[in-house]
């Protein structure tokens, strides 16, 4: 654990060198990533190449990420979007000690418990990627598309509430972007501001 | 009944609503003030949501910046009574991390807003007023938080200062944006990766902080650069990503270091480039 703990930061750091090179521009490639899972597997965004990827900023004790989960909002998302051959990552970027920090094995069980069914979960406590992506928020949300290109980076929906009776009055930009986009049309709104609780970041 | 109302009538705790791992006693103490002791039917009256923020707790500022979510009030009124917008006072900035920059409150803020009194209003009393204020209060965590507040003031024919929240609307006037001076200009140029804020007041300037009206303009963390010019200062920040198209007009608050606060509108020139 110890090692792969190492070896994780010392991944971070090079991805993190990379970050300062790039913006998180629409239109423009999205970052590469090599970053381990809650199940300790390697999730490298270049082995999604050819599939949509969305990646979800994730903190389990936020009150709009429980918006989005306790409604079963996210989860349906993940599985409509899943189902249609999508990749979901979920990425954790919080430092230990902050909230909504996970052990691997913690994840799995929230993962269950919520039933929530992202492709995987990235557990990033060194907030390396998060960094790299410039995710400010939990939830935030980023599109990929087939060929590695950024089409969304933003919110969720259009209400930066935590209320879960807002959800059914809202548009929701990750569905309407991966439907205008997976039919061949340009995504309308490709930025919004993210809103949520602020990434709980070591640094 | 006493004819001389204390104002701060009703004082209710807020009630946290969050579930799960932050339990415990809400981190701010809210109460609903009037600046003066009488409702004076066909005249202005301001009132203010007070808040008391647990030490090392904030909330925030109409554009909160990269997180949170500024406070909402619901009022309930006598018929044919109207408030306007809040008035919020200029801003602090907040910086937990590298990779985002908030604008809000610490310690302690009012927020005033001002009602109308219906000028016929003669057939009661007193004017009840109540607001459902939300907010949401972050410290590491964030809480939503709520509360339901009344106040009742005797309507009368004159009205007069209330001696006991006067002292703090009067601090909390001195802390609201004013209109920038007529002399004063200013205008933004858009470069490819930023804005160059100038502003022309008459003498060099070395020190202000630009805190945008509008979200998703300008990259919140990224460090203004603040530099003098002969008549004024020229402010560069930086743009956001999120921020696809050219936009007319850069809104904000121009503070000065321990100096007063100004409304900013600068029309946006494409630079050529």
């Amino acid at each position: 654990m110890k090692k792969l703990r190492q070896s994780l930061l010392r991944a971070g750091l090079v991805v993190a060198l990379i970050a300062s090179a790039f913006a998180v521009k629409i239109g423009d490639p999205a970052p590469g990533f090599t970053a381990v899972d809650s199940n300790g597997r390697q999730q490298r965004l270049s082995d999604y190449k050819g599939k949509y990827v969305v990646l979800e900023w994730h903190n389990q004790g936020c009150p709009y990420t429980k918006k989005h989960y306790e409604s079963g909002n996210m989860q349906r998302l993940q599985k409509e979007w899943t189902a249609k051959g999508v990749a979901w990552l979920t990425v954790i970027s919080s430092a230990p000690g902050m909230q909504g920090f996970v052990t691997p094995s913690q994840e799995n069980e929230y993962l269950k418990t919520m039933n929530a069914a992202p492709t995987a979960a990235i557990i990033d406590p060194g907030g390396s990627l998060g960094h790299l992506y410039a995710a400010k928020t939990t939830p935030h949300m980023f599109i990929i598309d087939p060929s590695g290109t950024l089409i969304y980076n933003g919110a969720i929906d259009d209400h930066s509430t935590s209320d879960q009776s807002d959800i059914k009055n809202s548009k929701n930009y990750v569905s309407t972007a991966l439907q205008e986009a997976t039919s061949g049309k340009p995504v309308t709104e490709a930025a919004t501001r993210p809103y949520g609780c602020s990434v709980k970041y070591k640094d | 009944m006493n004819r001389v109302v204390k104002l701060a009538l009703f004082f209710l705790a807020a009630t946290s609503i969050s579930r799960g791992a932050v339990q415990g006693s809400p981190h701010a103490r809210v109460e609903l003030l009037a600046r003066q002791d009488a409702a004076k039917p066909g005249a202005d009256l301001l009132l203010g949501v007070h808040f008391i923020l647990e030490p090392g707790w904030h909330i925030y500022w109409i554009n909160p910046g990269d997180s949170g979510q500024p406070p909402t009030f619901k009022w309930q009124l006598p018929p044919g009574f109207t408030v306007g917008e809040i008035q919020w006072p200029r801003p602090e900035r907040m910086q937990p991390n590298k990779q985002l920059a908030d604008y809000g409150y610490h310690d302690e803020v009012l927020l005033p807003v001002t009602l109308h009194v219906l000028p016929g209003f003669n057939n009661r009393t007193l004017a009840e007023v109540r607001v459902d204020a939300k907010w949401l209060i972050c410290r590491e965590v964030c809480i939503a938080e709520h509360a339901q507040l009344e106040l009742s003031l005797p309507v009368a024919a004159t009205a007069k200062e209330n001696l006991q929240s006067v002292p703090l609307f009067a601090k909390t006037e001195k802390l609201l944006p004013k209109p920038m001076p007529r002399v004063w200009k200013a205008t933004a140029k858009s470069t490819k990766d930023g804005f160059v804020l100038a502003l022309v007041t008459g003498k060099p300037m070395s020190k202000a902080e630009f805190f945008p009206l509008d979200p998703g303009q300008i990259d919140n963390p990224a460090p203004q650069k603040v530099q003098p010019s002969a008549t004024g200062l020229h402010i560069i920040l930086k743009k956001s990503d999120l921020l696809l198209k050219p936009i007319t007009v850069l809104r904000g608050v121009l503070v000065i270091p321990a100096g007063p606060a100004y409304r900013i509108d600068a029309p946006v020139q494409e630079s050529i480039e």
